[in-house]
C-alpha cells in the first residue's frame, strides 16, 4: 500500500471511492434482500408463505419491486416545501450510508479507521432525525406532521439512554476507535458483562429505527403511514431503503460493541478458520432476525408507555449500570489503559 | 394487615422482576418462534386449490336442453328476487310463439353471490357455477350478457349437472 | 231489508242480495271466480262456498239469496275444507306454467291458490289441452289455462253485447270458444282480458313484455274519446306498457275501449322529438333557442290579426289557456278548438254538454241519436246505454244517421235531415215514443254538427228535445256527444274566436299568416296557402307536422301532468307517467318560453299558478272529478234556423275505428286491428 499508484493522493482517492463502493453495492443488496426477509419472516410467523412467486422462492421480488418504485409517478403535493420535499429522503438515505464509512467488517477493515469512530456513529445516527422532521414539515400534511414531530421526541429520548450505553462500553473497552472496541472483546464478549445493557441498547435501537414496536412515527392505523404519507416512487423508496439501512446499521452497532465485531465466537481451529467478514455478516444477520422476530411479536407501543419506558426505566437503568460497571472496573483494577 | 400489605409487596416485586427480566416478552417471542417453523397454511393458489362444494356460488351461467334448447322462458323471478338488482331481463314472443328472453343481462360488479337467482329458476337455467375465476382487465367485461352466460353455460354444463344432481336430495 | 249474520256480525241487507254481497257488506271477503259484480250469476267455479245454518251442504254465495235471520259462516273449517277440494279440481286440469304466464303476479287462481291449493298434487294422470283460439289481433289465448269461469263469454254478450263467445261441449271437455275463429268485433274486447281470473285470456301486444311488479302505475284520463275514462297508465322505465282502465262508477265503471288500450305502442313511434326548421322547403332539425328565435321573428312581422291559433284533440287544458292566453297578450283574436268545424255554441254550457251526464243515462228510458255512431264514438258510453236497454224492458232507442248496430234494438229512422226533419212533426211515429218516455234523452254527434247546415241540425234537436219534454228543470236530456276529450275543455276555456276573430274555416283559407296548429292534425292540410307559415305543435309527425314550416315537439298524454274535460263536463287530472322523448317539452312551458321569446311573457311560472288562471277562467277547472248536471235555462234558444235544415245524409264522424288520431294511426297494433278486425255485420235493428 505504500508504493505505487496507491499512494499518490489520486490514487488514495480511487481506492477510497472502490472501498466505498465495495461496501455500498453489497449494503444496498443487503437491504433489499433485508425487505424480502422481513416478509418472509414475518409470513412464516404468521402461517404464510411470503413472496414465492416472482423467481425461485421468490427471490426477485426485491428487484421487482425497485422496478416498479423507478417507474412510479413522484408526486409532489400542493403547498408543500418542494426542495425540502425532495431533499427529506435524500438526507435519510445518505446519512444511513455515511455511517457505514467507520464500521469495521473485519481487522481493520474499514472506510476510515479512524479513532473518533464511536462519536461519529452516534453523531450521524442523531441526525438521522432531520431527514424525519424535514420531511413531515415540508410535506403540508397534518398526518406527516404529526408522524415528524412524534419521531422527533422519539429519538432524542432514546439517544439519551443510548449515549449511556455506549460510554459503559466505552469504559470496558478505553478507545472510541471501533477496531479498538472490538479487539477487546477477544477474550470475552461485552455481552456477557453487559447483557443489560445490550438489552437496553437493543431496545432503544428499535426505538431509534422507528421499528415495530415503536414504529408510531409511520403508525399507519393512526396516522396513515406519518411523516411519509406525501411520498411516492423513489423519494418514497429512499426512506424505504433509509430505514432499512439504519436497522442494519444498528445491528452492526451492536454486533461491535457487544458481540465481538468479526470475531469468530468459538475459539477453536475450524471456526477460526472462517473469515472474519462471514461472522460479522452472521451476527448482523442475527440481530436483523431479531428486529423482525420482534415486529411479528409485539403490538405498537402506547406515546406515554414508549414515552415512560425511555425516561423513567431506562435513563436510571442504565446510568445506574454505568455506575455500577465504572464502580466494579475500579475497584478491581480492571480498567483499560488508556 | 401486616400480611396483607406484605403480599402486596410480594406481588409488586414479582412484577417488577418480571417486566425487567422480559419474562412475558420473551415468551411470546417464543410462540412466533414456534409458529415460525410450523407447516404453512397458504395454499400455493394458482397451482394448489381447494375442495369445492357442490353449493358453491361463482360464476353464473344459462344453461340449456340437452336438446339445444335455452331453458330460460323469461319469467323474471330472478330479476325480482335478486337485492342487488343486478339482473336485466327483458322478453318477447319468439317466431314459434314460446317465451323467451331477448335480453339477459347480469351486472356481474353489483352482483353478490347471494344465490337467490339460481333458487327462484322454475327451471334450473340460470345457475351459479363452480368457477370462480373469472376477473377482467376492464369493467365492461362484467356486464355479462345473454350470449357470454349462454356460452358460459355451454362451457360449464357437465360441471354444472353434476353439482345440481349432487345438491339434489337437499333442494 | 233482511236481517243476516256473517261470522257473528249482524247487518241488514236490502232482500236482492247474494249471500256473498251481504258477506262482502260484513268486510268478510269471499274467494270467487266466475261471480263479477258487473255480470250475470254464472255459479260455475264453486269457489265460493260458504256454510250457512239449517243448511245440510255448503253453499255457493254468489247465487244463494239472503233470507230473513240467515247465519252464514265464511270461516269455519269445513269451509276452508270444502274450499281446498274446489281449488284442488280446478288445478287439477290447470297447467302449472306461471313462470311462462304473462297473468303471473296479478293472477286470482294464484291468490286463492295461496290460501286454498294443496302444495304438491295427487293427481297423476296427464292433464287436459286445449287448443288455443283466434280472438284476433288483441287477445292472445292460452286455453289450457282456461278453468270456464265464462266471464268473458258473459261480458261480451251482456255489456258489450257482441255475442260472439260460447262454450262447447261440457264436463272436462268444455271450451271456450268463438266458433268461427274469426276475431272479437267488440270494440270492448280488452276487457275480457282483465276479466280473465287466470293466464287464459291476456293481452296480444303486451305479451311477455313485462311482470306486475317491475311496473310503475301512474293515474291517468284516456283522451281517445271524450267519455275521460280513468286509466292507470303502467310504465316502466321510460317506456308506458300498459294502460288499464280504473274504477270509477260515474264514468267508465270498469271499462276500457280498446283503442284507449292498445294504441299505446303508437306512442314510441313516429315522435317529434326535436324541433325542426323548415329551410327551402325542406325540414331542417333545429335547437330550441334557434326555434323559438324563428318563431319570435316571424311573429312580430305579422300582423295580429294575421296571426291564427287551433286546438287539436288530444291537447290538455293547461296549454289551451297558455295558448290563449298568448294569442291574447298578441292581439289576435282568431283561435279555434273546434277543428272539424262544428256548430257548436260555446256560450252556454248546455249548448256543448252532455247534459244527461253518464250516469244520468241509468235514468233514462228511451234516447234518439242524431248524426252518431255511439258504439265507437264512445264505446264505454254505449255499453252504459246497452245495459239500460238490457234493464228497462220499456227503453226505445232511435237513429238518424248511417245505419249501424249499437248492440241493442234502435230504430233506424233514415239517415239524412229529411228524417230528421220528419221528427218535427209531432205526428211522427217516433217523435211521439220520445214524448211518451218519461226522461228522454237525444244524442247529437260531431259529424251532425260540423255540416255545413250544423247550426240548423243544432235548431232542429233543440226544438224536437224541447217538444218531447227533455228541457225540463229536472231533467235534460238534450246531449252533445264529443270525440274529442279536449274540445269541451277548450269551449270552456272559451278557446273560440274572440270579438271578429276566424274561426277554423277562415283561418285555414288564408286568413292568417301565422298559423299555430296545437297538435291539430284532423284539418285539411291543403287548403292552407302555402305563404301561411304553419307552426304545428305537438307530438306526433302526422299531418300537421308534415305541412309545418315550424315544429315545436310536444308531450303526449302519458308525458305531462293535464287536465282533460270529458263530454259531461267533468274535469278530471291526469299525472305523467313518463318524460317526453328527446327535446320534447310540456306542452304549456313550450308555450310559455314562446312568449318569454316574443317579449310578452305569461305571468305563470308554474303548472299551479297556470291551473289557477284556469279556474278564474272557468270554475269546472276548481271542482276536479265532479259533475253537476245542468238544468235547463229557460230563455236558453240556440242561434240556428230550422228553416235552413237541408236534406243531406248524415256521415259518420270516422270510417275505422281503430285509426282516429296521430297516436293510434301510428300505433302497428291499431293497423293491425284497422285490417284484420271485420266490420260488424250491419244488423238489422229489431
Amino acid at each position: 500500500m505504500d508504493t505505487g499508484f496507491f499512494a499518490t493522493d489520486f490514487g488514495i482517492l480511487i481506492l477510497t471511492l472502490l472501498k466505498s463502493l465495495a461496501l455500498i453495492v453489497p449494503l444496498l443488496i443487503g437491504v433489499a434482500y433485508l425487505t424480502y426477509a422481513e416478509r418472509k419472516v414475518l409470513a412464516a410467523m404468521q402461517l404464510r408463505r411470503g413472496p414465492n412467486v416472482i423467481g425461485p422462492f421468490g427471490l426477485w421480488q426485491p428487484f421487482a419491486d425497485a422496478i416498479k418504485m423507478l417507474f412510479k409517478e413522484t408526486i409532489i403535493p400542493d403547498g408543500s416545501n418542494r426542495l425540502l420535499f425532495l431533499f427529506a429522503p435524500i438526507i435519510t438515505f445518505g446519512l444511513a450510508i455515511i455511517a457505514w464509512a467507520v464500521i469495521p467488517v473485519n481487522d481493520h477493515w474499514a472506510i476510515a479507521n479512524i479513532n473518533v469512530g464511536m462519536l461519529y456513529l452516534f453523531a450521524i445516527s442523531s441526525l438521522g432525525v432531520y431527514g424525519v422532521i424535514i420531511a413531515g414539515w415540508a410535506s403540508n400534511s397534518k398526518f406527516a406532521f404529526l408522524g415528524a414531530m412524534r419521531s422527533a421526541a422519539q429519538m432524542v429520548s432514546y439517544e439519551v439512554s443510548i449515549g449511556l450505553v455506549i460510554l459503559s462500553v466505552l469504559v470496558c473497552a478505553g478507545s472510541l476507535n471501533l477496531n479498538t472496541i472490538v479487539l477487546a472483546q477477544r477474550h470475552i464478549w461485552f455481552a456477557i458483562p453487559l447483557l443489560p445493557m445490550l438489552v437496553v441498547f437493543f431496545i432503544s435501537g428499535l426505538a431509534e429505527t422507528n421499528r415495530a414496536p415503536f414504529d408510531l412515527p409511520e403508525g399507519e392505523s393512526e396516522i396513515v403511514a406519518g411523516f411519509m404519507v406525501e411520498y411516492s416512487a423513489m423519494s418514497f423508496a429512499l426512506f424505504f431503503l433509509g430505514e432499512y439501512a439504519n436497522m442494519i446499521l444498528m445491528s452492526g452497532m451492536t454486533t461491535i460493541l457487544f458481540l465481538g465485531g468479526w470475531l469468530s465466537p468459538i475459539p477453536f481451529i475450524p471456526f477460526t478458520w472462517v473469515p472474519g467478514p462471514i461472522w460479522f455478516i452472521l451476527k448482523v444477520a442475527a440481530c436483523l432476525f431479531v428486529f423482525l422476530w420482534v415486529r411479528a411479536t409485539l403490538p405498537r407501543f402506547r406515546y406515554d408507555q414508549l414515552m415512560q419506558l425511555g425516561w423513567k426505566v431506562f435513563l436510571p437503568f442504565s446510568l445506574a449500570w454505568l455506575v455500577l460497571t465504572a464502580s466494579v472496573l475500579e475497584i478491581f483494577g480492571w480498567l483499560p489503559h488508556a | 394487615m401486616a400480611r396483607l400489605g406484605m403480599t402486596r409487596l410480594g406481588v409488586r416485586l414479582d412484577r417488577t422482576a418480571r417486566s425487567f427480566l422480559l419474562l412475558e416478552i420473551l415468551s411470546g417471542m417464543a410462540i412466533t418462534l414456534r409458529y415460525f417453523f410450523k407447516p404453512k397454511a397458504t395454499l400455493n393458489y394458482p397451482y394448489e386449490k381447494n375442495a369445492i362444494s357442490p353449493r358453491f356460488k361463482g360464476e353464473h351461467a344459462l344453461r340449456r336442453y340437452p336438446n339445444g334448447e335455452e331453458r330460460c322462458i323469461a319469467c323474471k323471478l330472478c330479476e325480482a328476487i335478486c337485492p342487488a338488482q343486478a339482473i336485466t331481463i327483458e322478453a318477447e314472443p319468439r317466431a314459434d310463439g314460446s317465451r323467451r328472453t331477448t335480453r339477459y343481462d347480469i351486472d356481474m360488479t353489483k352482483c353478490i353471490y347471494c344465490g337467490l337467482c339460481e333458487e327462484a329458476c322454475p327451471v334450473d337455467a340460470i345457475v351459479e357455477g363452480p368457477n370462480f375465476e373469472f376477473a377482467t382487465e376492464t369493467r365492461e367485461e362484467l356486464l355479462y350478457d345473454k350470449a357470454k352466460l349462454l356460452d358460459n353455460g355451454d362451457r360449464w354444463e357437465p360441471e354444472l349437472a353434476k353439482r345440481l344432481e349432487l345438491d339434489a336430495p337437499y333442494r | 231489508m233482511a236481517k243476516v249474520t256473517v261470522d257473528g256480525i249482524e247487518i241488514e241487507v236490502p232482500n236482492g242480495f247474494t249471500v256473498l254481497q251481504a258477506a262482502e257488506a260484513a268486510g268478510k271477503e269471499i274467494p270467487r271466480f266466475c261471480y263479477h259484480e258487473r255480470l250475470s250469476i254464472a255459479g260455475n267455479c264453486r269457489m265460493c262456498l260458504v256454510e250457512i245454518e239449517k243448511m245440510p251442504k255448503p253453499v255457493a254465495s254468489c247465487g244463494q239469496p239472503v233470507g230473513e235471520g240467515m247465519v252464514i259462516f265464511t270461516d269455519t273449517e269445513k269451509v276452508r275444507q270444502a274450499r281446498r277440494n274446489v281449488m284442488e279440481f280446478l288445478l287439477i286440469n290447470h297447467p302449472l306454467d306461471c313462470p311462462i304466464c304473462d297473468q303471473g303476479g296479478e293472477c286470482d287462481l294464484q291468490d286463492e291458490a295461496m290460501g286454498y291449493g294443496r302444495d304438491h298434487s295427487r293427481y297423476l294422470e296427464n292433464k287436459r289441452a286445449v287448443t288455443d283460439k283466434n280472438f284476433g289481433p288483441l287477445v292472445k289465448t292460452v286455453m289450457t289455462r282456461c278453468i270456464q269461469c265464462t266471464r268473458c263469454v258473459r261480458f261480451l254478450s251482456e255489456v258489450a253485447g257482441v255475442p260472439e263467445l260460447g262454450a262447447t261441449s261440457r264436463g272436462e271437455t268444455m271450451e271456450i270458444t268463438n266458433y268461427v275463429e274469426r276475431g272479437l268485433t267488440s270494440e270492448l274486447s280488452g276487457n275480457i282480458i282483465d276479466l280473465c281470473p287466470v293466464g287464459a285470456l291476456t293481452a296480444k301486444p303486451y305479451a311477455f313484455v313485462a311482470r306486475t311488479w317491475e311496473l310503475r302505475k301512474t293515474d291517468s284520463i284516456d283522451v281517445f274519446d271524450a267519455v275521460g275514462t280513468n286509466i292507470r297508465i303502467d310504465s316502466r322505465g321510460g317506456e308506458v306498457l300498459r294502460i288499464l282502465p280504473r274504477i270509477n262508477d260515474a264514468v267508465n265503471e270498469e271499462w276500457l275501449a280498446d283503442k284507449s288500450r292498445f294504441a299505446l305502442d303508437g306512442l314510441k313511434r313516429k315522435r317529434l322529438d326535436r324541433p325542426w326548421i323548415r329551410v327551402a322547403g325542406k325540414l331542417q332539425p333545429a335547437s330550441w333557442d334557434s326555434a323559438l328565435a324563428a318563431l319570435a321573428a316571424r311573429i312580430a312581422s305579422a300582423a295580429p290579426s294575421r296571426i291564427g291559433a287551433i286546438a287539436g284533440n288530444l291537447c290538455d287544458a293547461e296549454s289551451m289557456m297558455a295558448l290563449k292566453d298568448l294569442m291574447t297578450a298578441l292581439g289576435s283574436h282568431n283561435l279555434d278548438c273546434r277543428q272539424d268545424g262544428t256548430a257548436l255554441d260555446a256560450s252556454q254550457r248546455e249548448f256543448y254538454l252532455f247534459n244527461t251526464t253518464i250516469e244520468g243515462i241509468d235514468e233514462a228510458d228511451a234516447v234518439l241519436f242524431v248524426g252518431v255512431d255511439p258504439r265507437r264514438e264512445a264505446p264505454v258510453l254505449n255499453a252504459r246505454l246497452r245495459r239500460r236497454w238490457v234493464e228497462n224492458l220499456n227503453f226505445v232507442a232511435g237513429m238518424i244517421g248511417r245505419k249501424t248496430d249499437v248492440t241493442y234494438a234502435c230504430t233506424h229512422l233514415g239517415d239524412d235531415g229529411a228524417a230528421l226533419r220528419a221528427m218535427l212533426d209531432p205526428e211522427h211515429e217516433f217523435t211521439k215514443k220520445l214524448a211518451a218516455a218519461k226522461k228522454p234523452m237525444m244524442i247529437i254527434g260531431q259529424q251532425a254538427l260540423a255540416r255545413l247546415d250544423g247550426a240548423a241540425v243544432f235548431a232542429a234537436c233543440w226544438q224536437i228535445a224541447g217538444a218531447a219534454d227533455m228541457l225540463a228543470a229536472d231533467w235534460h236530456g238534450f246531449n252533445v256527444l264529443h270525440n274529442a276529450a279536449a274540445r269541451v275543455g277548450g269551449l270552456d276555456l272559451g278557446f273560440v274566436p274572440q270579438e271578429g276573430g276566424k274561426d277554423v274555416a277562415a283561418m285555414l283559407n288564408g286568413g292568417v299568416d301565422v298559423l299555430w296548429l296545437l297538435g291539430a292534425d284532423e284539418l285539411d292540410m291543403t287548403k292552407i296557402p302555402p305563404e301561411t307559415f304553419v307552426i304545428y305543435q305537438g307530438h306526433h309527425g302526422d299531418r300537421g307536422a308534415a305541412r309545418a314550416d315550424l315544429i315545436l315537439p310536444g308531450a303526449a298524454y302519458t308525458e305531462k301532468p293535464g287536465t282533460y274535460v270529458n263530454t259531461e263536463g267533468r274535469a278530471q287530472l291526469a299525472q305523467r307517467a313518463i318524460f317526453p322523448p328527446g327535446e320534447a317539452r310540456e306542452d304549456w312551458t313550450i308555450i310559455r318560453a314562446a312568449s318569454a321569446a316574443l317579449g310578452k311573457p305569461l305571468p305563470y311560472n308554474d303548472i299551479e299558478a297556470l291551473r289557477r288562471r284556469m279556474i278564474k277562467v272557468s270554475p269546472v277547472f276548481g271542482a276536479p272529478d265532479v259533475v253537476r248536471r245542468i238544468a235547463h235555462a229557460d230563455g236558453a234558444k240556440p242561434a240556428g234556423d230550422v228553416a235552413h235544415l237541408t236534406d243531406a245524409p248524415f256521415t259518420p264522424a270516422f270510417e275505422t275505428y281503430y285509426q282516429t288520431d296521430p297516436i293510434s294511426r301510428a300505433s302497428p297494433t291499431m293497423a293491425k286491428c284497422a285490417t284484420e278486425i271485420p266490420a260488424p255485420l250491419q244488423r238489422a235493428a229489431e
